[in-house]
């Protein structure tokens, strides 16, 4: 699609050629038809005024000295009504300082006279390169311009004095603006929120070697009548080639609904923590008063019924948790604090940790040595939760005796890590499962490991909500 | 007077506080009930319990603020106050979290389900101190 568009738009150049010498201007003719060029004559700046004016041309070949119209009033015209034209200067008699003048009025070269057809097609080679290198920018600026303003994110740019030099409707309208006219401006006087404004600070303030994303909650005012928007900002220091601060991007993103969503979800388990556990609770302390006798006495058979709806109930109690649990994990990914971090400090940090629930199984817990690792972005939180969850897996489904190793290294722009063990491994068939929610693998092995389930869900969200991917490589191993 | 030591247990829940009594009863302790944290406090001044066992989430007011108000209390702060706490509910949207219950001046924490014979050893235990 890309490739057709870039075809049509390098359709023959056109040239139009304005001298009042015909022995000029058809030797230029000739010369740049046979170059594949489509070429326009005019005899006199007023004849060559009227061209431009009914269309545009890529170039056109000026000559200065004109009876009438000068070659400098036609220059002007052309520059105003289309700047984008190239204008090469025939100078005939030409000193060198009227070219010069020409050139400060915005011709592209100068051509004297007499000239050679081979200074010409270099000449008008050049200025087509010229011209294209210009149209493949104002193709690329428009395209970007549309890709911008059509975001339903806003974006808003600044330079390094924290002046705006670009944002799109809808940033304007997400940050309370209520000009239009925001580029050229301060931040300070465009976005109503101080949060913002104190966020591309810090992302000015940091120096070019630092790798970062710098993202913060902004609640807005709420119009009448309706709730608060809340917008997840996220601000990035936009860095040159010579490693230098050169000013920031944000990005907002609208997560009112989002957080909306979790309010309620975080209610509604909560209240199902409330509303459906006391209870449970209250039924497990009821059944254990009757089986320790204190209600009269109670039969063998008694006894081992209500043993048995009590560790029904107990396992309705620990189900519930467990969907806290997820509730409480899920929730904490809508709003991560990403930092940059060396994940190396995380790994040591995490098998030191689990070292003496291995030491107590007799199992080996080793971190291979580390080769220097990239800084990546990351919530340390989850990505603690990431770990511990997959080394605790990892020890506890490997039987005594066993070993555990964890390794990272940088793969084609990807931080690698990976937990290995000896353990009972996986059957294929549960591989598409295992990071679903609450699926256990259900075997002989398994029986007695206690689990809710859960981690390798919560992992694996974690995971994605990093732009990562989590995959088991070799099933049965 | 007895010579049973007084328990005071508090919990909005009649049936859970019906059970904890009996089973209290059971071990020789006298039992005064309330329902909610203000009718602990009419409890605790109409006759001083050794030790009071406390729900954390309860209507008008709740464990925290009770348990908080009788240590503070010089008359009242020798009372042995045990905290009942479900350690699932540190979501970050309840007031209710686990480290909250850690760093209030309880003597002691039982989570919920309530294994009450673990809970009459805390009771003996924090009696005998």
């Amino acid at each position: 699609m890309v490739e057709k568009m870039a075809v049509i738009n390098r359709s023959a150049p056109t040239i139009l050629v304005i001298d009042d010498e015909e022995r000029v201007r058809e030797g230029c003719r000739k010369v740049l038809a046979r170059e594949g060029y489509e070429v326009t004559i005019a005899e006199s700046g007023e004849v060559g005024l009227e061209m431009i004016e009914r269309r545009h041309y890529d170039i056109v070949l000026l000559d200065l000295m004109m009876p009438s119209l000068s070659g400098f009033d036609v220059l002007a015209h052309i520059k105003t009504l289309h700047p984008d034209t190239v204008i090469i200067v025939i100078s005939g008699y030409a000193t060198v300082e009227n070219s010069i003048e020409a050139m400060k009025r915005g011709a592209f070269d100068f051509i004297p006279k007499p000239f050679s057809p081979e200074q010409l097609r270099v000449l008008t080679k050049k200025a087509i390169e010229y011209t294209r290198a210009m149209q493949d920018i104002a193709d690329e600026k428009s395209r970007m311009r549309v890709l911008i303003n059509r975001l339903t994110d806003g974006v808003m740019a600044t330079d390094s004095q924290k002046r705006v030099v670009l944002a799109n409707p809808a940033f304007l309208r997400m940050a309370g603006c209520r000009e239009v006219q925001a580029v050229g401006r301060p931040v300070g006087e465009v976005i109503r929120y101080e949060q913002l404004d104190q966020l591309i600070d810090r992302a000015l303030a940091i120096s070019g070697d630092e790798l970062v994303e710098l993202t913060e909650e902004i609640c807005c005012e709420a119009e009448a009548g309706q709730m608060a928007p809340i917008l997840k900002a996220r601000c990035i220091p936009y860095i040159d080639r010579a490693g230098r601060n050169v000013g920031t991007i944000t990005v907002l993103h609208d997560i009112t609904t989002l957080k909306r969503m979790d309010q309620i979800k975080s209610e509604f388990v909560s209240m199902v923590s409330h509303e459906i556990r006391s209870p449970l609770n209250s039924v497990l302390a009821q059944m254990k008063i009757i089986l320790d006798g204190l209600a009269g006495e109670v039969t063998p058979r008694q006894q081992e019924i209500l043993s048995r709806a009590s560790a029904k109930v107990k396992s309705l109690v620990t189900l519930s948790s467990e969907l806290l649990d997820l509730a409480r994990i899920e929730s904490g990914l809508i709003s991560q604090e990403k930092e940059q971090l060396n994940l190396s400090d995380i790994l040591e940090d995490q098998v030191a940790f689990q070292g003496a629930a291995a030491q107590a199984k007799k199992i080996s817990l080793t971190l291979e040595p580390l080769p220097k690792l990239a800084p990546v972005i990351v919530d340390r939180g989850n990505m603690e939760e990431v770990f511990s969850n997959l080394i605790s897996n990892a020890i506890n489904y490997t039987p005594e005796g066993g070993r555990v190793v964890v390794s990272a290294a940088m793969e084609s722009g990807y931080l690698r890590a990976s937990v290995s063990d000896n353990g009972i491994g996986m059957a294929p068939e549960d591989l598409s499962h295992i990071f679903n929610r609450f699926y256990r693998i259900k075997n002989d092995k398994t029986r007695f490991i206690i689990g809710t389930g859960l981690g390798l869900a919560i992992v694996k969200s974690i995971v994605e909500a990093h732009d990562g991917f989590i995959r088991i490589p070799c099933p049965g191993s | 007077m007895s010579d049973k030591q007084l328990i005071l247990v508090v919990d909005d829940d009649p049936d859970l506080v019906d059970m904890i009594s009996t089973k209290l009863e059971a071990n020789n302790y006298r039992i005064a009930k309330a329902y909610d944290g203000l009718q602990a406090w009419e409890q605790i001044r109409q006759e001083k319990p050794a030790l009071v066992i406390l729900d954390v989430m309860m209507p008008k007011k709740d464990g925290y603020v009770t348990c908080i108000e009788i240590k503070n209390d010089p008359n009242y702060k020798d009372i042995a106050v045990v905290l009942l706490t479900a350690v699932v509910d540190n979501l970050p949207t309840t007031s209710y979290t686990h480290h909250e219950g850690r760093t209030t001046p309880a003597d002691d924490f039982i989570p919920k389900p309530i294994d009450l014979d673990k809970l009459m050893d805390i009771v003996r235990e924090n009696l005998m101190r």
